[in-house]
């Protein structure tokens, strides 16, 4: 072998055996997580504690696993290899296409209306009480823009986006993506707890949990464990708060270029649908197909949504699996106090918003 | 040629080929049973 092609192995990057590796493992956890999750299911009174098995959905299992097996395979320092096979957004992603396809069209029209009203008022209020937050604790000015939108939109994906827009450090979007994951997994369990302390109507909870919870993943884990109706109305609240990504990161590019920058050229408004979250068109076609009664539910609708919640314990064991907390320690306390902060405003006028639209002004007849 | 596959487009793919799967019963509920 020569030395070119060592380094042209070197540089292709890791290869299909290190996915299927990692793919292998997701499933081995995911079944596990199922295992746990039908030992506990019908146990009507958890250890004398007056909890009925029931409230731990798999979501909670899968994450949990997915913690351990982390913890495990960095141990053993086996954990670089089968990463590849760790993706989260795509098993979700194929979760929520299927989701559609039990979503009547209808639906989807009367939840996006509400849900497009509470994105405007969520994504805006967050962002810019996260901005002027950021400022006061002193806060460079490429961390608050990705902290801002990945608090206010939709997490990891979001902070990606926005950084590509004002060019952060690659140690701040990791830093962000580690914030909002922490951050995340307890409020999945969490939120559907309050909602359920508050007597609120599912659709209301769900509207909830898709306006204040950070990922996409964490949402539909919180919808799922409140209930079916809560799962539908915050995976459309949370994907109508996605497709605001692409113009959040226009606005961005376009500030950091002529205002901080002070250039002259403006970015291209192509920024938008680059950044449009192509699946939901997927998710919108399925639901579709749906309405037009080409699904049996009986058999089809029955395999179908057994796939989706397949696919969604795989996204939430490597939810469990992705989370990486060594970059906390490089950037100090300030931010992760900003988080938490905007965090809990979050949740507040996320619950006041929820109240408002879902339950008195779009109440989702599903 | 290099080929890119945007993520987002790939789910949707595969959500769609097991879409269809399930719809001309080629799998079958008991299998997927969760």
């Amino acid at each position: 072998m020569t030395t070119s092609t060592v380094k042209q192995e070197q540089k292709s990057g890791p290869g299909v055996l290190n996915f299927i590796v990692g793919l292998a493992i997701v499933v081995a956890l995911a079944f596990l997580a199922r295992w746990f999750k039908d030992q506990v299911y019908g146990i009507k009174d958890l250890g004398g504690l007056g909890i009925p098995g029931k409230v731990l959905e798999f979501p909670i299992w899968a994450a949990l696993v997915g913690l351990v097996a982390n913890y495990i395979l960095k141990a053993v320092k086996f954990f670089e290899y089968p990463k590849p096979g760790f993706r989260t957004e795509l098993f979700l992603k194929i979760g929520l296409v299927l989701l559609g396809a039990g979503i009547s069209f209808k639906v989807i029209v009367t939840a996006a209306t509400g849900a497009i009203i509470q994105g405007v008022i969520m994504v805006a209020a967050v962002y810019f009480f996260s901005w002027w937050l950021g400022g006061k604790f002193g806060l460079p000015d490429t961390l608050r823009a990705v902290m801002s939108t990945a608090v206010s939109i939709c997490g990891v994906s979001a902070a990606i986006a926005a950084a590509g827009s004002v060019l952060a450090k690659k140690e701040e979007i990791t830093y962000v993506t580690a914030l909002v994951i922490v951050t995340a997994l307890p409020l999945m369990v969490i939120a559907p707890l309050i909602a359920g302390a508050l007597n609120m109507p599912e659709p209301v909870a769900g509207a909830w949990f898709g306006g204040n919870v950070d990922t996409t993943a964490a949402v539909v884990g919180a919808g799922t464990i409140y209930g079916e109706t809560a799962q539908q109305i915050a995976s459309i609240v949370k994907q109508t708060q996605n497709v605001l990504i692409g113009v959040v990161a226009f606005l961005l590019a376009l500030y950091f270029t002529t205002v901080v920058e002070g250039k002259k050229e403006k970015p291209n408004a192509a920024i938008i649908w680059q950044r449009f979250p192509k699946f939901v068109l997927g998710f919108l076609l399925a639901s579709l197909i749906f309405t037009l009664g080409w699904i049996d539910k009986d058999v089809a609708g029955k395999a179908i949504g057994g796939m989706k919640d397949w696919a969604f314990c795989l996204a939430f064991v490597c939810m469990g699996l992705e989370l990486e907390i060594s970059g906390f320690k490089k950037m100090g306390w300030s931010p992760v106090i900003v988080y938490l902060i905007v965090t809990i405003f979050n949740t507040l006028l996320a619950l006041g918003v929820s109240w408002l639209i879902f339950g008195w002004l779009f109440p989702a007849s599903i | 040629m290099n080929i890119k596959i945007n993520e987002d487009w790939l789910a949707t793919i595969i959500a769609f080929v097991l879409l269809i799967l399930a719809m001309v019963n080629v799998i079958s509920p008991e299998w997927m049973k969760f």
